[in-house]
């Protein structure tokens, strides 16, 4: 049975803020779903507040007080760190994202591309280039091509449920597969299911092999 | 200029951490200045400690991003809450995310589209039933640390406090993943962080359950 939760490892990287942008997206998602991971990250988070408590003191900068109550109280209502980027959503699937992958989407549209008669992908960028961040949507009923990984792939499913030979999937799954794991992903009957999908990136595939593996695409257009 | 605060020298003999929540509190809910100074002038040392050492940072880049936090503290402070987690802990993932908004800035061109604020924010809070053993990790959570293998805790102490990741780690440790991610689930089974019950690996490397 395949796990559905981000392995210790990657909750610790997430507390400690080293995991890449493009895994923490998939693994906010998950939280926001799954209570379990959600306390355990709030109680990993304890680890940082005690390295604070026990780091020894750099002396700082006589003034760094004055200049931090000065910003302060030059800008008393402005709220710097609340700028976010508000898109005008024209797209359905878009207007139901989390707003943290929402904020990706300049344009306020996702640009579906055609994989097959069941699957659509539309590639989101994060600026990162170990990693692409991808949504994937199959039709309900449809199966999505069968397909191989050159690198990791991390997928948390959104809504609607789809299945493979491992298992079923619900919403705020989270499922490694790893290079090498073959797997034809299929939706429900019922429901169209919607995905986020993180793919590291160790090759840059050519054409040919693009073709044969659809999920893997590097250059967003 | 240099000051040298008195009170941050000796990290060591400052075995009692003050109540900074009460502390906190007071400048969330009344802007208290000289509560700011006292969780300022025990918090900025430690926090550029912290930042120079998990980032590599000069001081003055440090100092910028301990200004920024402390920027963010003061105006955050309204929404601190204490059944949710301690001052340390709360400042502590502020100090992260400008740590992670920073390094992002300064690594490509264009804007950034949100920032780690907006994607943290939302999930680290603690649900009401887990809020009591939450408090109660947070007590005993330095002792627990310190009861740790020294194999285990060298691991989180280099994730933490170095910002290395797991993979970083093993290569600074020359050990396998495999090892850190086994000595990683170990540790946090003995700090009684709930994890959820897998059915099998989902990482890389193996793991030892």
């Amino acid at each position: 049975m395949i796990s559905k939760h981000p392995d210790p490892q990657a909750l610790v990287e997430y507390s400690s803020g080293t995991l890449a942008l493009a895994t923490s997206i998939a693994v906010t998602t998950h939280l926001q779903l799954c209570r379990t991971c959600a306390d355990a990250t709030s109680s990993l988070n304890n680890l940082g507040g005690d390295m604070i408590d026990q780091a020894e003191a750099t002396p700082v900068s006589e003034d760094l007080l004055q200049k931090v109550l000065s910003s302060i109280d030059e800008e008393p209502t402005k709220n710097a760190d609340h700028n976010r980027t508000r898109s005008s959503v024209v797209d359905d699937v878009a207007h139901a994202l989390p707003h943290y992958v929402r904020a990706l989407l300049p344009q306020g549209s996702l640009q579906w591309q055609f994989l097959s008669p069941s699957l659509r992908v539309a590639t989101l960028s994060v600026g990162e280039e170990e990693n692409e961040l991808a949504l994937h949507r199959i039709k309900a009923g449809g199966k999505a091509p069968e397909h191989n990984h050159a690198g990791q792939e991390i997928t948390v499913v959104l809504t609607g449920t789809f299945s493979d030979e491992e298992g079923i999937y619900q919403p705020g799954d989270f499922i490694v597969r790893q290079p090498g794991d073959v797997h034809r992903p299929m939706a429900a009957q019922n429901e169209e299911c919607i995905c986020l999908s993180v793919l590291a990136a160790p090759i840059k595939l050519t054409g040919i092999n693009r073709l044969m593996n659809p999920f893997l695409r590097f250059s967003p257009s | 200029m240099i000051h040298s605060l008195r009170m941050g020298n000796d990290s060591k003999a400052m075995q009692k951490i003050p109540d900074w929540n009460t502390y906190l509190l007071k400048v969330g809910t009344s802007q208290d200045k000289a509560a700011f100074g006292a969780l300022f002038e025990y918090f900025s040392p430690r926090l550029k400690t912290f930042l120079m050492q998990g980032s590599n940072l000069s001081a003055e880049n440090a100092e910028e991003l301990v200004q920024e936090a402390m920027t963010k503290v003061w105006r955050r402070a309204p929404s601190f809450a204490p059944t949710q987690a301690s001052a340390s802990t709360w400042i502590y993932t502020i100090a992260r995310n400008t740590r992670i908004d920073w390094f992002r800035k300064n690594s490509r061109q264009d804007p950034l589209l949100f920032h780690a604020e907006d994607l943290y924010g939302d999930n680290e809070e603690a649900s009401p039933y887990s809020t009591l053993a939450q408090l109660r990790s947070t007590v005993s959570i330095h002792e627990q640390l310190n009861e740790l293998p020294q194999e285990q805790s060298e691991v989180l102490n280099i994730m933490y406090f170095k910002g290395l990741s797991g993979q970083q780690t093993a290569e600074a440790l020359a050990i396998p993943l495999g090892t850190v991610k086994s000595r990683i689930r170990l540790a946090l089974k003995k700090l009684r962080v709930g994890l959820a019950v897998t059915g099998g690996n989902s990482g890389q490397g193996t793991n030892n359950d």
